[in-house]
């Protein structure tokens, strides 16, 4: 079997994408649902959707300027 | 063409898909002034950060100059935004003492999204928040705004209540403490400065890639397969779903970072929540 060549650091930023992703689908999905529920609320749950997917967005962005340093 | 893209020179579509530079660092590379100032060179960045600024005071100058009670179109998009950032943002994070942070607020919000937006200008095509300078200069403006506000408000309680938070049962009181500190001193204006800065960088060099990659592929046919060719445009067409994605990266992100900001101001001054 010939060697797998290629970037262990771009390995590195996908796996550091996989938490993030999946965290701001749950926060995406909950702030439908509540929106859904209460739609008067939808206001305030939309802002702290961004908060939230602030957050969550800045663990995968930091793995991705490390793939850049590495 | 080839001079005004530099990429375009050493891409080789035979060895590789994309026209992607085999040192990464190639991307960020340094580029030479455009005029010098008095010994102070003038590059790109630095003409296309004041632009921005120059961008923004027009924009509030000429929006805001003759305020009439049923104002006109301009006027009223530019109070629309303004009222945006104040309702949404400094007021309804901050609350009524919010006003005082406004200024700031607003014009942070109008400069990163002027700067943000000039990666989707047609000429121009280079963010400046894409060079971390900017990013974390306004971040540790940030940090400073809300640690002086939360010196004002608490004294020297402020840092005590960080290290020893009340509400927390005694044996988790270091722990905690500690945790608090880093991530208030240390994590917060440094992912602030990196969520704007990777976003842009990230957008501006799939954008720069995807187009270089189309363009050479599309205008070297007799050198590469006519199939490897065509998929020029499969390339061109990714760019502008990337493109109409970057729209909304722009405005998402501007909004993002003013949002965080007032909420770190208003945890320092309100630390009870």
């Amino acid at each position: 079997m010939e060697a797998i060549s290629g970037s262990l650091a771009l390995i590195g930023y996908g796996l550091a994408a996989i938490g993030p992703g999946v965290g701001i689908g749950i926060i995406a999905g909950n702030a439908v649902q509540a929106m859904a529920r209460q739609p008067e609320a939808a206001g305030m749950v939309r802002t702290t959707m961004f908060l939230g997917i602030a957050f969550t967005e800045a663990l995968a962005l930091i793995g991705f300027v490390l793939f850049f340093l590495a | 063409m080839d001079e005004l893209i530099l990429a375009v020179e050493e891409c080789d579509l035979n060895t590789s898909s994309v026209c992607a530079p085999t040192d990464v660092a190639e991307l960020f590379e340094f580029r030479e002034a455009l005029f010098t100032i008095g010994g102070f060179p003038v590059t790109r960045t630095v003409f296309l950060m004041s632009l921005a600024a120059l961008i923004v005071i027009a924009l509030l100058f000429f929006g805001l100059r003759r305020k009439r009670l049923v104002p006109g179109r301009f006027q009223a998009s530019i109070e629309a935004l303004l009222g945006f950032v104040r309702d949404e943002v400094a007021v309804g994070i901050i609350g009524p003492e919010g006003i005082r942070y406004y200024p700031y607020l607003a014009a942070l919000f109008l400069f990163i999204l002027i700067g943000n937006a000039f990666e989707v200008t047609p000429f121009i095509n280079f963010p400046i928040t894409s060079r971390m300078a900017l990013p974390l200069f306004l971040a540790l403006l940030t940090w400073v705004i809300f640690i002086v506000a939360g010196l004002r408000r608490q004294g020297l309680g402020y840092v005590g209540h960080i290290i020893w938070p009340p509400g927390v049962p005694v044996f988790l009181k270091p722990l905690v403490g500690i945790i608090e500190f880093f991530s208030i001193f240390f994590v917060r204006p440094f992912s602030l400065a990196v969520r704007l800065f990777a976003n842009l960088v990230a957008g501006h060099v799939m954008l720069s890639i995807l187009l270089v990659t189309a363009l050479v592929s599309l205008t070297s046919l007799g050198d590469i397969s006519l199939i490897k060719s065509l998929f020029g445009f499969a390339w061109w067409a990714l760019a502008l779903a990337i493109y109409l994605f970057e729209v909304i990266v722009i405005l998402l992100q501007a909004y993002i970072f003013t949002l965080l900001s007032a909420v770190y101001i208003e945890t320092s001054l309100h630390p009870e929540h």
